[in-house]
């Protein structure tokens, strides 16, 4: 295996936490409680450590004249806004109300716009779908209409014919078809955990 | 300039504008998008009828910008909805924009004149699925100084009389069920999300697991229409979209995907090249 100490410490811990959730010792729960700690400390610094990366790269752009200036610009101002509204002396964090306005003024209204687009943007992409006359999809896009005409929002006895049919829909193919994909997807989880725990490797073996 | 063009370019203006007029049409006779089927609606009254007075419920806030849209209105009533019953509401972020949202929430209640005392603020806990875990070993301080919310820092879920989850496509109620419902004894998770974490949620709707779920705009109106609310009714300022531009939207959207079909299917694959 490439990184046996990578692995050692997925095991260790992997067996820690499953001791700790199924044995009641107030030292294991400790260990696990460190454990998941420090999990949580590696997770925060990890998203500093993103955001960090982000602005120095967008900076660099900026800097060294290439890319998009006008994004890279655009970024670095956000960020700045934000964290000078937080942080200034006197400032709540996150709570602050000039940071409030932010979020609710022009953030939320921003990216629900953005994902209005999807409308244009997906509509776009499944006309380029079949254009390229592939037969899936000639089936993706016509599953898709379907599914409009069925969450249509009308009343009266179409309205609820229309109603019941999306609800078969979503509880019977949609539903079996994802069912099957939850319970493929953990039984691939489960051997790959276990492949870990018993040192087995892959290609990199 | 050709036809062809003319139309391409005319399309988006036509769209909007059928939009405005369908935004401003008194439709709702016709069209009704609360769903005929009171499943949902009468699951969450049960839930919330079950809940004890002056109930702590732990408000899991983390929507996401995207789909949040979807949600607000439905969350917006559930919030007042829970405030009329006499409950108490304790908020806390696991993702950084369910946190942006949950403070620009806090806020408007704020300005609502909601009494402070029934409101605790966690605020955002790093870590995602980790935090959960460590969340139900001890709760951090509360960020205001309320006897609610040093009941719940000191009590943790004991205290906790349910778990309100506003979910999003980064962390949603799937997370709850699995690191806290296991670690908690007998806390029922409610759960408002978007619809695209609908056919993901439903096996744990059907377990018990999550005790309700709104997770379709029409299931949200349909609770949202059986809520009889009394002081609440100033805290929610909006009345939800309009089904009239809906359904524009989603014709619209049928229109152009059988037209894209149709132009494959209707000319022989040799057409476009031998011309």
């Amino acid at each position: 295996m490439r990184h046996p100490g990578l692995a050692a410490l997925v095991l260790v811990v992997g067996l820690l936490l499953l001791a700790d959730a199924l044995v009641v010792n107030s030292s294991l729960a400790e260990l696990a409680d460190l454990v998941v700690r420090a999990a949580i400390l590696v997770a925060a610094g990890a998203a500093l450590a993103g955001v960090a990366s982000l602005a120095l790269r967008r900076g660099g752009d900026l800097w060294r004249r290439r890319g998009d200036p006008v994004g890279a610009v655009l970024v670095i101002g956000g960020m700045a806004a934000v964290l000078v509204a937080g942080l200034r002396p006197g400032g709540e964090g996150a709570a602050d109300p000039a940071v409030g306005w932010m979020v609710a003024a022009l953030i939320v209204p921003i990216g629900a716009s953005l994902f209005g687009l999807l409308f244009v943007s997906t509509l776009a992409a499944s006309r380029r779908s079949v254009a390229a006359r592939r037969p899936e999809a000639y089936v993706l896009v016509g599953v898709a209409m379907v599914t409009l005409v069925l969450l249509l929002p009308l009343g009266g006895t179409v309205g609820a014919w229309l109603a019941d049919a999306a609800s078969w829909t979503l509880l019977v193919p949609i539903g079996a078809v994802l069912r099957g994909l939850l319970i493929g997807i953990a039984l691939v989880a489960a051997v790959v955990a276990a492949r870990t725990v018993l040192g087995i490797g892959g290609a990199d073996e | 300039m050709s036809k062809r063009a003319l139309l391409h370019r005319g399309a988006p203006l036509v769209l909007v504008a059928l939009l405005a007029v369908a935004i401003l049409l008194p439709l709702d006779d016709v069209l009704r998008l609360e769903s005929g089927d009171e499943t949902v609606s009468a699951r969450w009254s049960d839930a919330l009828d079950g809940l004890p007075e002056e109930s702590g419920i732990l408000v899991a806030f983390d929507a996401d910008l995207g789909t949040y849209a979807e949600i607000r209105p439905t969350v917006r009533v559930l919030l007042a909805d829970l405030l009329d019953r006499g409950g108490q509401l304790a908020f806390v972020s696991l993702t950084p924009e369910g946190r942006a949202l949950a403070v620009a929430e806090l806020g408007r209640l704020a300005r609502a004149d909601v009494n402070p005392r029934r409101l605790a603020d966690f605020g955002f806990l790093p870590g995602a699925e980790a935090a959960l875990v460590q969340l139900t070993r001890e709760f951090p301080e509360p960020i205001d100084d309320t006897a609610f919310g040093r009941g719940i820092a000191e009590g943790g879920f004991d205290r906790v009389d349910a778990i309100l989850v506003v979910g999003g496509n980064d962390l949603g109620p799937r997370s709850w069920v699995e690191q806290v419902a296991p670690r908690v004894d007998d806390v029922p998770i409610l759960a408002v999300a978007p619809t695209v974490l609908l056919p993901e949620l439903i096996p744990y709707t059907a377990t018990g697991q999550l005790e309700a779920l709104v997770a379709t705009p029409r299931d949200g109106a349909a609770y949202r229409a059986s809520v009889d609310l009394e002081n609440g009714q100033r805290l929610v300022p909006d009345e939800g979209p309009s089904v009239a531009a809906l359904v524009v939207g989603i014709l619209a959207a049928v229109l152009l995907l059988a037209q894209s079909l149709a132009g494959p299917l209707l000319r022989p694959r040799g057409a476009e090249s031998a011309r």
